[in-house]
């Protein structure tokens, strides 16, 4: 425990400006250096992908050569010009706190997609990874708005989903490109990028009507009988799909334009994250929280609990809906049996790993689950044994989930670090 | 004690760094992709292509390498999981591509995962062969994926032939999962085909039900009783055998036909004698094979246990191909984007392959135009060739 103390003292000094600096220099290090140097003096074939799990699982004589380049270009640089530059970074935290917050953030923001783009431009495996990890922790923060801060236990989370993923996929095979169900595209394909935000929009909307379905019955049910009506309408919107045949049936349908790059992704996350985040913590979705606590007592205090559900409800599948849409075009093909029970039950681990009531909690689940579940990969059947149990185990020791209940402060996790600071720290 | 951990560390460090691993020079080493279901809802289907494809490594590694222009190569199979799902498909394409640098994918096999993951090898320009997938969207304008069996648009009329010619029926009854798209789709072609022979109406009942079901007891019933003379279900092997015992059950007493889905070793352990003396249509039929298909299956039957199914059989065929068009490819230049795609010009080049499951020409599109096989099941419950049908 000593060691460990100190060293979280030695490091307490620096702000998250040095951290974003270390781990900045440590990708710049891997992108010039990793697959000429680093990894061929290290007998590795390649630079290893996610820090080596996959190459260390699938040949254990890897192990000391992924090992000592995660040492090398990972573990040190950060660490060392972490701690080396704090004299730079601190009042470089200390000039950015005089900003406004929001400002402070979005510097703070772009830093970070930066390092994220340049660290996944390595490998396109990477971008996908990163790509599907951002549309799963859009799916767990609107699902944690339903299940988490409105209480209820809603499994149609899926159907949501598809409804956005079909609508905005029809739309951009109408609008964009020359289909063989749909005809020749009736705008510039040129047009695209630009109108995709609308299209989304389009298929969140859809989800959102979609929705009504299952907040209208939630005024009377509760509980176990109002799962089993969402969990109702997630198989119709399956079935209903399966057996439309213009839109591809059960073999799906494919061919949507690669509308959703990156960085488009990251937008559309963080916009899901700041608009959630306002409305968890505004009047309303403080009423969410009263609903979820005690119904009565809150109709009583003048909280519209119908009209609470209905919002909560419509916000979850909207988000939903963009995030099903996001997904259509990472793939660029869907069929319905995408949006089934197998990804119900992916939502809810992420959820309830992650935490409940917690924003934070939400993106800690989804991008653990989709980290191991890739990391894990080489173990196969294995895989799925390991998963569980660290899920058990999480909901033994945490009922809640890692991190519920609680948001971190973004002005604390921002500021400066300064030495001050240091002596109140036992 | 400090020092002695330093000391410790620095040592490990030297060790590391000069063992026979480091320094060594980046091979040009042949890896083949296999992307398979090795989990999820058909595990029997991944175990069967994890299996022929270990078979063919084992074959390579005898003869000392791949020998391309006179030059022995190592070859090393690259097997990655994808689930059963498409999402997974794709990322395990994406991987074996960009970090594996694969030459050639064999792989997915069901259709649902081969039409994404198609798109991603061919956006990167690698060579996919799906041994199994059926669904025309599969290769269609891909111009780097290839299959190794045949489409429906095929199989439905060879079946509908057989059944005509075999036992003069003209009163057909279909009976298929709703929300599985190969079912549906062969039912589909299977209807027009039996429709164009015997007139509108003559498929007098076409029944439906869902991924999953059970029971099929109200299909069944109205089957009956509708007068059908034979009953076409293109269904997987955990389903077969309810249908088959079902409808016996229930009075069915006309023959009951499938598709190439029944193919499976699975089919007959699980159905028993009440699958006996019933014919499905498939690439190849295993009992009363010669020459180098039956070297195959008892190979495969003595390494494993069972007699390989037809996933098993196509795997092996798409490797060969693979192998085929690497060595026809003429030499490796060691960059990887260039080799890639001399072998996919060499594959579609392949003329007349002489594969266990048949001969093979490629189409534009990358199909194989190949022979149908009708299978019956003998009274041994064994796969045995009852006749083909070629285009």
């Amino acid at each position: 425990m000593g060691i460990l103390q100190k060293f979280k003292q030695m490091f307490s000094t620096v702000p998250m400006l040095g951290w974003f600096l270390g781990i900045f220099t440590a990708v710049l290090i891997e992108y010039f250096w990793g697959y000429d140097y680093i990894s061929y003096y290290l007998g590795l074939p390649k630079i290893p992908v996610l820090f080596g799990a996959l190459i260390m699982l699938k040949e254990p004589v890897m192990i000391p050569g992924a090992l000592a380049y995660d040492l090398v270009v990972y573990v040190i640089p950060v660490l060392a010009v972490a701690k080396l530059s704090c004299f730079i970074t601190n009042p470089g935290a200390a000039l950015l706190e005089k900003l406004p917050l929001w400002l402070s953030a979005v510097i703070h923001l772009v830093c970070f997609y930066g390092i994220l783009h340049l660290w996944a431009g390595i490998n396109d495996y990477r971008v996908l990874v990163v790509k599907l990890t951002l549309v799963s922790i859009i799916l767990t923060v609107s699902i944690n708005v339903i299940n988490g801060y409105q209480g209820e236990f809603s499994c149609s989370h899926p159907g949501f989903m598809a409804l956005g993923a079909y609508v905005s996929s029809i739309l951009t095979l109408i609008l964009f490109t020359n289909d063989k169900i749909f005809g020749t595209a009736l705008l510039p394909p040129a047009l695209g990028p630009y109108l995709f935000p609308l299209v989304l929009v389009a298929g969140g909307a859809a989800a959102a009507i979609g929705s009504l379905a299952v907040a209208i019955p939630s005024f009377r049910t509760r509980g176990d009988y109002l799962a089993i009506i969402s969990l109702a309408f997630m198989f119709i919107v399956k079935s209903a799909v399966e057996n439309l045949n213009f839109i591809g049936g059960a073999r799906g349908m494919g061919g949507q334009p690669d509308l959703a790059p990156l960085p488009v992704i990251f937008i559309w996350t963080l916009l899901c994250i700041w608009v959630i985040h306002n409305f968890v913590t505004s009047i309303l979705g403080k009423a969410l929280n009263t609903v979820r606590d005690d119904e009565a007592a809150a109709e009583s205090m003048t909280v519209k609990t119908r009209k609470t559900k209905m919002t909560a409800f419509m916000f979850g599948a909207f988000w939903a809906g963009i995030a099903g849409g996001l997904f259509a075009h990472v793939l660029t093909y869907i069929n319905p049996g995408m949006f089934s029970i197998n990804r119900l039950a992916e939502i809810l681990a992420m959820v309830y790993f992650g935490g409940l009531n917690s924003i934070v909690g939400s993106i800690v689940g989804a991008v653990s689950i989709n980290v191991l579940g890739e990391a894990l990969r080489p173990l196969e059947l294995f895989k799925w044994i390991i998963i569980p149990l660290i899920l058990i185990f999480v909901m033994i020791f945490r009922p809640y989930g890692l991190i519920s209940f609680t948001e971190i402060n973004t002005k604390k996790l921002l500021q400066a670090k300064h030495k001050r600071q240091q002596g109140v720290s036992p | 004690m400090r020092k002695i951990a330093v000391l410790t560390v620095v040592a490990m460090a030297l060790a590391m760094v000069l063992s026979p691993l480091a320094f060594s020079a980046r091979k040009t080493i042949i890896k083949i992709g296999i992307n398979a279901p090795l989990t999820g809802d058909i595990p029997k289907v991944g175990e069967g292509t994890k299996y022929a494809a270990q078979m063919w490594l084992e074959d390579i590694e005898k003869a000392g390498g791949l020998e391309v222009g006179g030059q022995k190569y190592e070859v090393e199979l690259v097997i990655e999981d994808n689930e059963s799902k498409a999402e997974s498909a794709v990322k395990a394409n994406t991987k074996m591509i960009t970090q594996d640098d694969v030459l050639a994918i064999i792989g997915p096999q069901s259709s649902k995962q081969a039409v994404p993951a198609g798109e991603v090898a061919n956006k990167y320009k690698t060579v996919m062969i799906s041994p199994w997938s059926t669904n025309p969207n599969t290769t269609l304008d891909r111009p780097y994926v290839f299959r190794g069996c045949f489409l429906d648009p095929f199989q439905g009329p060879v079946v509908a032939n057989f059944i005509t010619d075999e036992f003069g029926f003209t009163k057909a009854a279909v009976l298929y999962d709703v929300a599985s798209d190969y079912p549906k789709g062969l039912a589909e072609v299977f209807k027009q085909a039996w429709e164009e022979k015997h007139g509108a109406g003559s498929v007098v009942a076409y029944e439906s039900f869902t991924t999953k079901d059970t029971d099929f007891s109200s299909q069944l019933t109205k089957i009956v009783k509708s007068g059908a003379q034979v009953l076409f279900t293109p269904q997987y092997y955990n389903e077969v055998p309810l249908i088959v015992s079902q409808a016996k059950n229930l009075g069915w007493d006309g023959p009951i036909v499938g598709s190439d889905s029944w193919g499976s070793a699975e089919t007959v352990e699980l159905c028993g004698e009440a699958c006996y003396g019933l014919f499905f249509s498939s690439h190849y039929a295993a009992a009363g094979a010669k020459g180098a298909t039956k070297a195959f299956i008892d190979r495969y039957e003595n390494t494993y246990g069972y007699i390989p199914d037809d996933v098993a059989a196509l795997t092996w065929d798409a490797l060969r191909l693979a192998q085929q068009a690497i060595q026809d490819a003429g030499k490796l230049t060691g960059r990887i984007e260039k080799d890639r795609e001399a072998v996919r010009d060499a594959l579609a080049q392949i003329k007349d392959f002489d594969g266990i499951t048949g001969k093979m020409t490629f189409t534009e599109e990358g199909d194989p135009i190949k022979c149908a096989v009708i299978v019956k099941i003998n009274n041994q419950g064994e796969y045995e060739f009852y006749g083909s049908s070629c285009p």
